[in-house]
């Protein structure tokens, strides 16, 4: 099962992620926290659903966007969050998701959360029947 | 040379960040055979006029012979090199302060570092 670490008055602590259902049309908002020292810059957030396999990360949908990291003159943990929409390219059934900052050459990567996406297949529409539930004047 | 106040160093770093707090210790000697009122001050000098001062939240006491205080003080880092001037005074008989001596120490600017990411973490996802 996946989950986060958290820091804790105990040390830290291990807290379970449940799966999240997301239908086409649904934006997946991802927040994340990132350590950072340094100077000022703009970065891009990134973040993908798909596979996490044995050849890396089978990406189906992702979303990126540019953060603005203020100038940080000891290390400070900051957060920053990208949405995700959610289309057909999924199918029904449980996805992975991991984030990463930078482009092609990525400055930092998360672990991989594992099976926390759960995509709800929505059939073809159907009816079933027809009734005359009322008649009147008009 | 101190006649009685003798500062014997002063304990800073060498080099600070802008805006950062930076902590400094004077240390000053009782040269006179007997216990004597003791007083640190301080300066900074870095092109400005006049001279800011040191903040010493505790700037006098009583020193006994040959012994040694320090005294704690700091002050906010500028935007350039500093040079710190401590000074010692010692309260005479006539109930007068008198100066004594002077040191001096540079703290340099430090760079800020270029920017690093240390860790990311998903924290949570929500459907919108």
């Amino acid at each position: 099962m996946s989950g986060v670490y958290l820091p804790s008055q105990f040390g830290v602590i291990f807290m379970p992620l449940a799966a999240v259902q997301v239908k086409a049309g649904d934006k997946l908002r991802v927040t994340c926290q990132y350590s950072h020292i340094g100077e000022a810059e703009s970065v891009q957030l990134y973040a993908s659903i798909g596979n996490e396999g044995w050849l890396g990360f089978d990406e189906i949908l992702n979303a990126s966007k540019t953060i603005s990291v203020p100038e940080d003159l000891s290390w400070q943990y900051r957060e920053a969050y990208v949405d995700i929409s959610i289309t057909s390219a999924l199918s029904g059934g449980l996805y992975d998701l991991y984030a990463k900052i930078g482009g092609l050459i990525p400055k930092v990567i998360s672990p991989t959360l594992l099976d926390v996406v759960e995509m709800i297949a929505i059939g073809d529409s159907e009816f079933g029947e027809i009734t005359i539930t009322e008649y009147a004047k008009v | 040379m101190a006649q009685y106040a003798d500062i014997v160093g002063i304990t800073a770093p060498s080099e600070a960040m802008q805006g950062s707090r930076v902590d400094i210790t004077v240390r000053i000697k009782n040269l006179y055979s007997a216990t004597i009122g003791i007083m640190v001050g301080g300066a900074l000098e870095y092109g400005v006029s006049p001279w800011p001062g040191i903040s010493f939240p505790e700037t006098s006491a009583n020193v006994g012979p040959g012994s040694t205080r320090s005294f704690s003080g700091y002050f906010t880092m500028p935007n350039k090199k500093v040079t710190i001037h401590a000074y010692s005074y010692y309260y005479a008989s006539d109930g007068y302060w008198y100066f004594d001596d002077e040191m001096t120490k540079t703290v340099n600017l430090a760079q800020i570092p270029e920017s690093e990411f240390g860790s990311i973490e998903i924290v949570s996802y929500q459907r919108r």
